[in-house]
């Protein structure tokens, strides 16, 4: 079975009617992982004789009848998510042995439903980040191009075809930024739908649990079983009483998209015209476009930057080398802190730290904290004035193709490649990340941003919208 | 004194629930350091909050039981420092919108007469561990030891405005404040145990003065009497300080108990530098005015009304009504007692009696003893049946608090059975009666008194286990013939 | 010491990171350069806008009050200085 070419469904039912077992499933993919891995440092860690205990398990089940959704479908995790039984790197150096007591929700409700968790995927520097550039093990090389940063490296497991679905965190726009570059699909979900339990968030406020996945149909596969209230995550209980969905199906209903006008001015024509054709290909098949007005995507990022910093200031504060992490052998307790701490976090965590500290320290907090604040409202305000005047929006992904590994880029250009996905995390709003086109064989993607609840739809379009797959990258063999 | 006394109490009290108050581990005190912790507690990563009904529930009745206005939109804030027993590196806490607010209570003021004390707010927070500094702990004393169990419990926060004008007033106030949080049922405010915790900021003024002087803050007071000790200790280091021309310096001080002095600690951080900003991991609460209008119609009854109500409904002194009422336990014990035993005034005399001055040398609550209210009914029914004396329940009283062995239990082992057997007196009685010819003549001659020295010879025969009434009895029959 | 730089100082206390003086000069250089890409979030006039403070619409999120066994042995193994029970920190002098 090749998972490239099969759908999530497809593959169930080939482990539930016996055409291969789980055991042989999940173990031809861990051959997988340890070969691709060397080149493009994908893994963090790579699930070993315990996930292959667990497919024995769930070839049991099938046996004593039961019919487990996932059977035997293998799923790479981003190692800010605890998982018990690998470790949970948190993206820091000091932490590359560190067994968390916690298991996210998401991963234990995959692996409820027979998933089984075949390794931890690579993240920034404390999951700060949305190229792995910062990664204290180096960063993910794009299946694409070997001289590229994959943007995140559930992306590249996907893309690579070693497995199905990758389970990742979104915050800035990195789940986007890496299905964007890799050519594949990436759900980052609306607030509230999936648990963060388990999670290392740097900043609760925008940090979600996302899915990616080869197509559209695939996250639809899953998407119920890893959604709605979990009383770990208070944002969950908005789905108490449980989804209100908003469904809307393409091609038997009138549906409206909009397109920001002023949004695409920001790229280069090469880019920018992509998107002009895939809103052509749009018109074609039956969707109504709009040219809407969506202002303040610069200010966003911006506020977003403040608030995530600040948010990561005290996230991060809990890293104090008692409780958790490597420890170190100190006369006193302030030289502690500062030891720990600073082996705990590396470049790009210190900096936003102390950053957000500043930002929230008194005199700045008024200026810089409040202000943000306040833009976070009418970022959101501009995006449900979006909805009024249609259904959904796309939007860029990425502002530029991905960051070469070689070429030092500072820190304020990557956080500006936030420029597209850091306001759609501002308004809280589900998005999907689609292929949109190639630029010199670089995968390009676009978002398609709903109102709340509408991931359902978004997935729907997304099935149909653009050049449907984009293939392997030419790494991945 | 020339100076005006300026006084504001900030005190901490642990909420009576079963969990802390963001995750389900238990809220008791442990005998072992770090059993009572979880991830949450802890701060690992991805552990998240949850936060406890029956804690909000409890926050909630303690600001109308304060009279304060409740806040029907709140959220929690985090507080971010470091200090080893903040695992988060942050508290989280009520910082822009406590629960309760313009809250009062009443105390008598130095005059006597009722003072209303303001209580700027109430708010909820979550408690800190503890640090434990053993003499040459730890690995050969380099270590500081770091107990969890405690972080994560539930507290409020209630704070005065300053309007507390003497150490006694504060004192006054925190009695008040101690009977109203055990009687709503929220805290049981055990200082010693740290279920109820006080700091105070103080500072002198000329009377008449609009402007505040400068004020210190004090620290690490373990009861009542170190809170009116070290404000004491302070109001008169400032009014010398005062009187010599010199300034006051803002300071934290910490009482030290064994030398009755205070020590300066080391600079604390300003409350802006707590860098505080809402905690987006929890989510807001919302109450509604109904909502709160309940938690006031199921106030339980304080301590007045209740006094009130011993009066009326149970014919007892106001005296007694007082002293029974002046700590819930005592008075839920009072009212056991009574379901049991349904005589008040004979109850109130021994609970206020031989029971209280028990509980006062063990240092007990009422709850805590181990007379309890079935052992107190069981010991004055058997008074009434005579089947002992008054004197010897007290006896018997006494064994039970040791042994915690039942009363009649007592009775049987020590041979303390009242001799209310006729025969067996009447040869006591006789012998009595040969032995004191002359106290025989002189109760004949009319000294009633006589009669009583009589009675306590048999008594001290029989070892006071003679039934009184019986022998007195006899000696009037005997000796009228 | 100019405002950014004395905040940075302070900062860098507060929030307890070694960092070297050639990691400190560079975050100067850095917060300087950041604070200037904040100023076009800054000229935004949001009137007397009301700031957004939670990214959820959930409300009263409660639990009920029932103990779990909690102090597993687990979360001890994760504490590089953990014995006889407590977690061991440089010594604290009061």
């Amino acid at each position: 079975m090749e998972l490239r070419k099969t759908t999530v469904y497809q593959a169930v039912e080939a482990v539930l009617e016996g055409e291969v077992t789980a055991h042989q499933v999940i173990g031809k993919t861990i051959k997988n992982c340890s070969v691709l891995n060397e080149g493009l440092n994908i893994f963090t860690s790579i699930a070993g004789i315990d996930a292959l205990e667990q497919a024995e398990a769930i070839d049991r089940k099938i046996q004593n009848g039961e019919k487990p959704p996932l059977a035997g479908i293998p799923v790479a995790v981003k190692d800010d998510l605890c998982y018990g039984v690998l470790p949970t790197s948190l993206g820091s150096a000091a932490f590359n042995e560190f067994m968390s007591p916690v298991t996210a929700t998401v991963v234990e409700r995959l692996m409820d439903a027979g998933a089984v968790v075949i390794g931890k995927t690579n993240l920034d520097d404390m999951g700060q980040g949305s190229t792995t550039l910062s990664s204290p093990t180096g960063p993910t090389v794009n299946p694409w191009q070997a001289e590229r940063a994959a943007g995140s490296a559930g992306a590249a497991a996907v893309a690579t075809g070693i497995c199905m679905l990758a389970v990742e965190s979104d915050s800035g726009g990195a789940l986007r930024q890496g299905a964007s570059h890799c050519g594949v699909v990436g759900l980052r979900p609306t607030t509230g739908r999936i648990s963060r339990y388990g999670l290392n968030a740097h900043c609760s406020s925008f940090a979600r649990v996302g899915v990616t996945a080869f197509s559209s149909e695939n996250i639809s596969g899953i998407l119920d079983l890893v959604s709605g209230f979990d009383e770990r995550d208070a944002a969950t209980a908005v789905c108490r009483g449980g989804i209100s969905e908003i469904i809307k199906n393409p091609g038997s209903e009138d549906m409206t998209i909009g397109y920001p006008v002023t949004a695409f001015d920001h790229l280069e024509p090469d880019l920018r015209e992509i998107f002009e054709q895939v809103r052509d290909q749009l018109g074609s098949r039956g969707y109504r476009t709009k040219e809407i007005d969506l202002g303040l995507l610069r200010e966003g990022l911006q506020a977003y930057y403040v608030l995530a910093l600040a948010e990561a200031s005290s996230n991060h504060a809990r890293f104090d080398g008692i409780r958790f992490g490597k420890g170190r052998e100190t006369d006193s307790l302030e030289e502690m802190y500062r030891q720990s701490r600073s082996e705990i976090l590396g470049k790009e965590a210190r900096r936003r730290s102390i950053f957000g500290t500043f930002l929230l320290s008194k005199g700045n907090y008024d200026r810089y904290y409040r202000q943000a604040l306040k833009i976070w409202k009418l970022v959101r305000q501009h995006f449900e004035a979006a909805f009024n005047e249609c259904d959904l929006l796309m939007l860029p992904v990425a502002k530029n193709l991905p960051r070469p590994l070689k070429e030092e880029s500072s820190y304020l250009d990557q956080w500006s490649d936030d420029l597209f996905c850091a306001p759609v995390s501002l308004s809280g709003m589900p998005s999907l990340c689609v292929p949109a086109g190639q630029i010199d064989q670089f995968p390009i993607g676009m978002q398609l941003v709903g109102p709340p609840f509408s991931e359902k739809t978004l997935l729907a379009v997304g099935s149909t919208s653009g050049p449907r797959d984009m293939g392997e990258g030419p790494l991945s063999q | 004194m020339k100076y005006e006394v300026v006084i504001g109490l900030e005190v901490h009290v642990e909420l009576l629930t079963e969990c802390k108050l963001f995750c389900s581990c238990p809220n008791r005190f442990a005998s072992e350091p770090n059993v009572n912790t979880c991830p949450v507690c802890l701060g690992f990563p991805g552990a998240m909050p949850q936060m406890s009904r029956e804690a909000l529930q409890q926050a909630l009745t303690a600001s109308v039981a304060l009279n304060c206005e409740v806040a029907l939109y709140s959220y929690f804030d985090r507080k971010n420092y470091f200090y080893p027993d903040m695992p988060k590196g942050y508290q989280i806490s009520q910082y822009y919108i406590p629960l309760g607010s313009k809250g009062f209570l009443e105390i008598e003021d130095n005059h006597g007469s009722l003072k209303k004390v303001g209580i700027g707010r109430v708010h909820m927070e979550e408690d800190a561990g503890k640090l434990v500094h053993e003499a040459g702990g730890g690995t050969a004393g380099r270590s500081s030891m770091v107990d969890y169990n405690r972080a994560g419990v539930p507290l409020i926060e209630i704070v005065t405005e300053p309007d507390l004008r003497s150490s006694e007033e504060a004192r006054r106030y925190l009695e008040k404040l101690k009977s109203i949080m055990q009687y709503a049922g929220v805290s049981d405010c055990k200082m010693e145990e740290g279920s109820l915790r006080c700091d105070a900021n103080v500072s002198l003024r000329m009377p008449g003065d609009q402007a505040f002087g400068v004020k210190t803050e004090l620290k690490n007071m373990n009861s009542f009497r170190a809170v009116e000790k070290s404000l004491d200790h302070e109001i008169k280091r400032q009014a010398e300080i005062l009187d010599s021309g010199e300034k006051v310096a803002t300071q934290t001080l910490r009482w030290n108990e064994d030398k009755q002095e205070t020590i300066v600690m080391r600079g604390k951080l300003e409350a802006d530098g707590y860098r505080c900003f809402a905690d987006s991991e929890l989510a807001p609460i919302e109450l509604t005015a109904e909502e709160v209008e309940q938690a006031l119609q199921k106030l339980p009854e304080m301590a007045e009304e209740r006094a009130q109500r011993f009066v009326e409904e149970y014919g007892l002194p106001e005296y007694d009504a007082g002293v029974l009422t002046a700590s819930r336990c005592m008075a839920d014990y009072f009212e056991s007692c009574l379901n049991l035993y349904n005589k008040p005034k004979e109850v109130s005399n021994w609970v206020m009696g031989a029971f209280s001055a028990h509980l006062k040398n063990a240092g007990l609550e009422a709850d805590q003893a181990f007379f309890s209210p079935e052992d107190m009914a069981e010991l004055l029914k058997m008074i009434d049946e005579q089947v002992i004396s008054g004197k010897i329940a007290k006896k018997v009283l006494d064994k039970v608090f040791e042994s915690g062995k039942k009363p009649r239990q007592v009775v049987e082992e020590e041979g303390l059975l009242q001799i209310s057997d006729q025969s067996e007196l009447e040869a006591i009685v006789d012998q009595v009666i040969a032995e004191n010819p002359d106290t025989v003549e002189s109760y004949r001659g009319g000294k009633s008194k006589a009669l009583g020295h009589m009675v306590g010879q048999v008594m001290k025969a029989t070892r006071g286990k003679a039934n009184p009434q019986l022998v007195n009895e006899l000696l009037v029959k005997k000796i009228d013939g | 010491m100019d405002h950014i730089a004395d905040g940075l100082e302070k900062a860098i206390k507060a929030i307890k990171i070694g960092v070297s003086s050639t990691e400190q000069e560079q975050l100067h250089r850095e917060l300087d350069q950041f604070l200037d890409w904040l100023e076009p979030m800054l000229e935004v006039d949001p009137g007397d806008l009301e700031g957004l403070l939670f990214s959820h619409d959930a409300v009263n999120v409660l639990r009920e009050d029932s103990p779990r066994k909690s102090g597993l042995a687990e979360l001890q193994e994760a504490a590089p200085n953990f014995a006889g029970g407590f977690y061991l920190v440089p010594k604290i002098m009061e």
